[in-house]
């Protein structure tokens, strides 16, 4: 269903022929055109060729490991790159985050979660000139223009600080938010490790927003890492 | 030489006396002969003599006999102490001021001397115990010299050595000489509060001149303290550094009853800060031995996680991939499509169940609970079953050639088939894809050999022992991303239970040979 018309290229670097193999029916079953690198240095010489849209990188690579393809690419490459990791390498997966990731997907993991990271980066992606207006999840509407929100019509009065945060998550709609990344963005750079008083203002954003706040499932917690705004 | 000294100091009167007596006896028959003023050169010469053997006390007592004597026996009127010439009360005066003279000057030329000569001692002494303690002896060994040296040194009746294992027991006897000190409860109760005080009991007074500090006497020594040294004729000298407390050394009192001297005292004190050093550094080093395990332990385990997380999860991710993939809506599921995806399914579940081997192969090895089943097999038998285990495609690298005449070899059927399926499956690995994997024997009368060779880039010369390793994988490892690591671990421990080696060695012009090796007559361990 989210096959576009001209099929996206993903670049896939694992070190594991069963997960390329796994990969490769997923993903050209859904239209996209894989291609695929066994290891680190291949995966970067790859991406200069073949400038994918979509770079699924494993951390976990002997020899050169994912997270310096990741720094390596992001000194030129622009497109989203989503990583596999294992979990209990959170420390990994906020460093890769940091470096410049777009988004993670723990292993193991489901085709279905898979396919619905790869569509909301290459979404991301493709309006990254001209930012939606106003996202819709559920009976949530964020109006970014206006800077309203809508529940089943019903107008929710936010502060400027809420509003920023949850703008900052909608904009990258089911897409990982690293806590780093909001406090940059809503508060500056300097309040980069503040993610106690994030913690405070997302919780007063869940009571007003989600119609179960503690079971939220607009915004979601991605656990020692961020916050995930879902639109499904 | 010990003697010496000791004796010539106790009886340094006696023998000053003795001598006046009989260089009297000896110049009297004399007495017409020579003028009675030359006599006083002969006893000048004596009290000399003493001085040189006895030191300045008896040379002075000497010197005071000879007056008299030269006076009572040579100086008219004889056989008195009256003198009837005025002008020989000069001489006698002279002469008295000239032998106390002499007396001191040699006496003390000789002190200095047999002071010399036992500092001397002592340094040998000192020497010969620290040339023992850097031979690297055992606590036990060390043990016996001290108490023995200690012995020697001061003439003790009896030592002992005791030592605490740590803090909060008390010290335990670890070596002793003489009469049994080591059960007295008075000797226990002393040795327990030198160590809790960490001072020494009983070290007899500093002598004046001497710089205790400088000497290396132990700073702490308290043996007035607590009115436990008064009067003692033992010590007890605590074992300890700056930062460490091992136990005590016992001296008895000497085997004449006198009380120890400061020298002595000085040396065994020494004696002790040697025995000392040399325990901090076989504790220092047990810790170290102690943390070297640890950190080993450590690193295992962490490899042991890290092997088992990969191992066991990359063909999980790979089937949750699989499956939920299959599972999803707008998955085709024709005969076409499902088909390699079952395929890779199997795959998954092949290596799934070989990582889930290996670890239970090593568990059980490490639990040494193998019970093999021994029996004569074939080894052809055997290579054929391990070559059945590999997949089809590699199967075809593979070819063997066994000399027709081999031996029957004694040994588990399913171990060492599964030995030889790391060997094969390691060869595969890593050799270039296609290039073949040849397997070999031969036999000799005492054994049988079975190799696996390859043609990669082989094995380099410093990793040889390290490829048997737990979790030790090659520096050729990184092109090859599956294994545990514990293959070749897991092999070796089946050769050497079978009392076989294994080893591995070039093959020209490029690759690997694995060479098995083990004796026809059986010798497994049981």
């Amino acid at each position: 269903m989210g096959a576009p018309k001209r099929p996206a290229t993903i670049l896939v670097v694992d070190d594991e022929p069963q997960i390329r193999r796994a990969l490769k029916s997923i993903l050209s079953t859904r239209g996209y055109k894989a291609i695929f690198a066994s290891d680190g240095s291949q995966g970067l010489a790859l991406t200069m060729d073949q400038n994918p849209d979509l770079v699924v990188l494993d951390l976990a690579m002997p020899g050169m490991g994912g997270l310096d393809v990741c720094r390596e690419l992001r000194t030129w490459y622009t497109a989203p790159i989503l990583v596999l990791s294992v979990r209990g390498s959170d420390a990994d997966k906020i460093t890769a985050l940091d470096m410049g990731a777009d988004d993670y997907v723990t292993k193991p993991f489901s085709a279905g979660e898979l396919l619905a990271r790869v569509r909301a980066l290459l979404r991301r992606a493709s309006g990254q000139a001209t930012p939606c207006p106003v996202i819709t999840a559920g009976e949530l509407e964020v109006d970014i223009a206006q800077r309203r929100v809508r529940r089943a019509g019903e107008e929710i009065e936010l502060t400027r600080i809420e509003f920023e945060i949850l703008a900052c998550l909608a904009q990258n709609a089911d897409c990982v938010v690293t806590s780093k990344m909001v406090l940059e963005k809503v508060w500056g750079p300097e309040y980069g490790e503040d993610t106690q008083t994030l913690r405070v203002h997302i919780s007063h954003l869940r009571r007003k927003i989600e119609p179960h706040p503690s079971l939220p499932r607009y915004i979601l917690t991605e656990p020692g890492v961020g916050f995930r705004f879902c639109t499904s | 030489m010990r003697r010496g000294p000791r004796t010539v100091e106790r009886y340094g009167y006696l023998i000053a006396a003795v001598s006046v007596v009989a260089a009297t006896a000896l110049f009297s028959p004399g007495r017409a002969h020579f003028a009675k003023g030359q006599w006083a050169l002969l006893y000048l010469l004596v009290v000399g003599l003493v001085a040189g053997i006895s030191g300045v006390r008896p040379a002075m007592a000497a010197a005071v006999l000879s007056f008299f004597a030269w006076n009572y026996y040579f100086l008219p009127p004889y056989g008195t102490l009256r003198v009837a010439d005025p002008r020989d009360w000069l001489s006698l005066v002279v002469f008295l001021v000239v032998g106390v003279a002499i007396g001191v000057q040699t006496g003390k030329l000789r002190d200095r001397e047999a002071e010399a000569k036992a500092r001397g001692h002592e340094a040998e002494l000192l020497n010969r115990f620290s040339a023992r303690l850097v031979s690297d002896i055992s606590v036990d060994e060390m043990a016996k010299q001290l108490v023995a040296e200690v012995a020697e040194i001061t003439g003790a009746g009896s030592t002992a050595l005791f030592l605490c294992s740590d803090s909060s027991e008390p010290p335990r006897c670890v070596a002793s000489r003489g009469t049994d000190c080591a059960r007295s409860s008075a000797v226990a109760e002393l040795v327990t509060w030198a160590r809790e005080q960490a001072k020494a009991i009983g070290l007899p007074a500093v002598p004046r001149g001497i710089q205790p500090q400088t000497d290396g006497w132990p700073v702490t020594a308290s043996h007035r303290e607590a009115g436990i040294g008064a009067g003692r004729r033992d010590m007890y000298l605590p074992l300890q550094t700056a930062t460490r407390q091992f136990g005590v050394l016992y001296v008895g009192e000497r085997e004449d009853g006198s009380a120890h001297t400061f020298h002595e005292a000085r040396l065994a004190v020494a004696l002790a800060y040697q025995a000392s050093v040399l325990l901090e550094r076989t504790q220092l080093r047990s810790v170290e031995v102690q943390a070297d395990a640890l950190r080993e332990a450590d690193r295992l385990k962490s490899t042991l996680l890290s092997a088992v997380s990969h191992e066991l999860k990359t063909p999980l991710a790979s089937l949750e991939a699989t499956f939920t993939n299959l599972l999803e809506q707008d998955t085709p599921l024709d005969e076409s499509s499902v088909r390699p995806e079952l395929q890779a399914v199997k795959q998954d579940l092949d290596r799934l169940n070989r990582s889930i081997d290996s670890l239970l192969d090593l568990s059980r090895l490490e639990a040494s609970a193998w019970g093999p089943q021994l029996d004569w097999h074939e080894l052809g038998d055997i290579v054929g079953a391990a070559l059945s285990e590999l997949p089809e495609p590699e199967r075809t690298r593979v070819s063997a050639a066994l000399p027709p005449e081999l031996p029957a070899i004694h040994v588990d059927f399913g171990q060492w088939a599964r030995a030889l399926e790391h060997l094969l499956r390691n060869a595969l690995a890593y050799s270039g894809s296609g290039s073949p994997v040849r397997v070999g024997a031969s036999s000799t009368p005492t054994e049988v050999r079975l190799w696996v060779e390859d043609q990669g880039p082989g094995v380099a010369l410093d990793e040889r022992e390290r490829v048997f390793a737990k979790f030790y994988r090659g520096s050729s490892a990184a092109a090859v991303s599956s294994g545990t690591g514990l293959g070749l671990a897991i092999t070796r421990e089946i050769i050497r239970f079978h009392g076989g080696r294994i080893w591995v060695e070039d093959v020209t012009p490029h690759g690997a040979r694995f060479v098995i090796s083990i004796p026809r007559e059986p010798s497994a361990k049981d």
